[in-house]
């Protein structure tokens, strides 16, 4: 009664690909229709204000400067989520991660200021995705282990963690010359001690990720190209300086985790807990090892995200200095259909949003909040869109299957029979 | 140090401070804990109290009724909680998914309300909005008991409703075949489903209950103390309500007392800071989530939540 010829199978495939790449365009389309309900009721015109939005977004090398900037952090908490949700993992803790990842580098940057540049940036990298990954360890065992819904236990150690960076931002930070045996604590801390306000001392220029700008003044460069017009211009544009490699190793992570998700055993392993623990087990995957691997993944990406804000952006850190990127991470995952390129790409949506939405402002009058409308209106459109599946809705009529119910990850994965 | 804090805890204010903090998380708890206990995750309080903190201000400028304020404040709660209804339980999508969808697009939409309903087209959205907000009832004789008067007898209206909540929880819960339906249908829909009973149905009412009281929270933040709207102005309390749900392992006295813990570390920490004690305050601020974390570690078994926890249902063969 299952069999249907391989030549249906084929096509239906086709189909639900090419519908898993427009329902979010159709979604991400239908969230600006609906805005712009909002923006006529706010006496603006739509037209005007979304081509604000887009010129803010895209119109010039400072706004993509400041797109790219907003979508880098996006991209690793987008994997993060994607990673975990593939296996079953949940990971809502991407918004702890991220803050302890960044709290890794900030604290590595004032700890060791002399050490040369470039090992600094790969230690802090390591240190920011080893705390990442710690954090969610713990919830990963406890899911593993004893079935505790990893949902509850990652969110709890969000809040304990942004208390304890909260914390830290209003400890001096001394390095040597402890006064007295308790205030090693001082150790922990990062606040700049120069400082009335909490916030951290800057790290160091040599550990922050290279710009464009620092490229193209780089003496390979110049001593070829020096002398050309065009690249005189190009080194006197500011932005060019606020655009770093970050997005590039962004880029790395998408197609490493794409890799590692598809094309190793690890992934696989990932993957098939995700879509039938019971299964799984029956093909031999230890799926308590598993959970607790990609718990471990998930946590350093989230981790990594942290790291890229503070190395290639802000290079201190402040009091909700990147507030919700984290929680972020699941509507990216989301709108990207839970495949990492499609997470580069719902970044970029959500990045160019917030990038515009300051000439928004400022040339038609619609209050910044409206992108928040837009992205939720994508979203919603975008997972009610993935469940009122037509495509499934043909299957269904085809054979005579009952319909899947139940277990998060398999509402999107295809079994591999 | 040791007078200080002596100091806070002889302090009449600080327990009529407890309380007020208590009362908004209190109220959210109640209403959500009715959801949960169907198997809904109601991570999306959030968004209905600050929907409700906005709707209440509107309501009750516009009208210059208070009143009128706080069931415009219930109405916009039930609005969100339709349809976060309508994404989890008609749709099937993910309910964590959505409710970080709601939670984004409410903070804005209700900054968006502000600007629309206070401020003229580009105007900057600087001023500062008074509207009638709600006053202290003192009850009569009890409010006149020395110490436990102030404390407990002379606040807001919504304040006695809150607390009155848990035992009505707790009723509609384990005395009403209401109640046995909404428990029926988290740990077994399926079960539920044959007897006949509609799990959609029970869901969306319970989410009814659980809107209009996150959105009573909500304005009893801008209405109840404030009489003002701020940007984000509920401050993650949905999310404190819905930790105080897992605190008290989803029965009413336990999530009372976890509205309590999270309501008296607030109280204290707020204290600590004026009082300016070398205690890093965040530490208070921490030590619920941390208690929390604990009960849910080593007290909560696998069978503490409901069976169906955050699992859309649907009919098989249909």
């Amino acid at each position: 009664m299952n069999t249907s010829p391989p030549i249906q199978d084929i096509w239906q495939r086709f189909l639900e690909r090419s519908f898993s790449i427009l329902f979010p365009i159709l979604a991400i389309f239908g969230a600006f229709a609906v805005s712009s309900l909002i923006i006529i009721a706010w006496g603006s015109n739509p037209i005007e204000a979304y081509s604000a939005l887009l010129g803010g977004a895209f119109g010039s090398i400072a706004s993509w400067a400041t797109t790219l900037t907003r979508l880098t952090p996006l991209i690793f908490t987008g994997l993060a989520v994607t990673y975990g949700y593939r296996s079953g993992f949940f990971n809502i803790g991407a918004e702890g991660q991220l803050f302890i990842g960044a709290y890794a580098v900030v604290w590595m940057g004032i700890t060791f200021p002399d050490w040369p540049g470039w090992l600094l940036i790969i230690i802090s990298m390591l240190f920011a995705m080893l705390l990442g990954a710690l954090l969610a360890l713990g919830p990963g065992i406890l899911k593993a282990r004893r079935g505790i819904n990893e949902v509850l236990t990652t969110l709890l150690i969000n809040y304990l963690v942004i208390q304890f960076f909260e914390w830290s931002l209003r400890v001096d930070h001394i390095t040597r010359g402890f006064e007295a045996p308790w205030t090693f604590v001082n150790w922990l801390g990062l606040k700049d001690p120069t400082q009335p306000y909490p916030k951290s001392a800057l790290i160091p220029e040599s550990a922050r990720l290279p710009s464009i700008s620092s490229i193209l003044n780089g003496n390979f460069l110049m001593s070829i190209f020096g002398e050309a017009e065009w690249y005189q211009s190009l080194l006197s544009t500011p932005a060019l300086s606020r655009i770093t490699l970050a997005p590039l190793l962004g880029v790395i992570a998408i197609v490493f985790v794409y890799f590692l998700l598809f094309h190793t055993t690890t992934g696989y392993r990932a993957r098939a807990v995700g879509v039938n623990p019971e299964a799984a087990r029956y093909m031999g995957i230890n799926v308590g090892r598993t959970i607790i691997t990609t718990a471990l993944i998930s946590g350093a990406l989230a981790g990594l995200a942290g790291a890229m804000e503070i190395l290639g952006s802000q290079f201190r850190v402040i009091p909700n200095f990147l507030l919700n990127a984290g929680f972020e991470g699941i509507p990216v995952a989301m709108i990207g259909q839970l495949n990492p390129f499609g997470v580069g790409l719902s970044a970029l949506f959500f990045g160019a949003l917030r990038a515009g939405a300051n000439r928004m402002q400022i040339i038609s009058g619609v209050p910044v909040y409206l992108v928040f409308v837009i992205q939720a209106l994508a979203i919603l459109f975008a997972i009610a869109g993935t469940k009122i599946d037509i495509v499934a809705k043909l299957r269904q009529s085809r054979t005579t299957r009952p319909a899947k119910t139940s277990q998060p990850a398999s509402e999107i994965e295809v079994p591999h029979a | 140090m040791l007078e200080q804090i002596f100091e806070i805890f002889l302090s009449v204010e600080f327990y009529v401070a407890i309380i007020r903090m208590t009362t908004p998380i209190l109220l959210a708890a109640m209403g959500g804990l009715l959801a949960e206990r169907t198997g809904i995750v109601t991570f999306s309080m959030e968004a209905m109290m600050l929907m409700g903190t906005i709707a209440g201000v509107v309501g009750s400028g516009l009208s210059g009724n208070v009143w009128i304020g706080l069931v415009t404040a219930m109405i916009a709660g039930v609005a969100v909680a339709m349809i976060f209804a309508l994404m989890t339980v008609t749709i099937g999508a993910n309910q964590i998914v959505s409710s970080v969808a709601l939670n984004i697009g409410i903070l804005g939409l209700s900054s968006l309300m502000f600007a629309m309903a206070f401020t003229t087209r580009g105007e900057v959205v600087q001023t500062t909005i008074t509207v009638p907000s709600l006053s202290e009832w003192k009850i009569p004789l009890l409010g006149d008991i020395p110490i436990l008067g102030p404390i407990f007898f002379n606040h807001l209206p919504l304040v006695y409703i809150a607390f009155l909540m848990v035992l009505v929880v707790w009723f509609i819960l384990f005395r009403t075949t209401w109640g046995l339906k909404i428990r029926a249908v988290g740990e077994h829909p399926h079960a539920a489903d044959t007897l006949g009973i509609s799990v959609a149905r029970v869901r969306y009412l319970s989410l009814v209950f659980t809107g209009a009281m996150a959105g009573l929270a909500g304005a009893f933040l801008s209405i109840g103390t404030l009489n003002t709207f701020q940007e984000n102005m509920t401050g993650g309390r949905g999310f404190i309500a819905y930790t105080a749900i897992v605190f008290g392992k989803w029965q009413p006295v336990g999530v009372f007392l976890g509205t309590l813990l999270f309501g008296a570390a607030d109280a204290l920490q707020l204290r600590m800071q004026t009082k300016g004690l070398p205690i890093p305050y965040q530490f208070m601020v921490a030590l619920p989530y941390l208690v929390t974390m604990i009960i849910l570690v080593f007290f909560v078994g696998k069978a503490m939540w409901p069976a169906s926890y955050g699992k859309p249902f649907a009919r098989e063969g249909k």
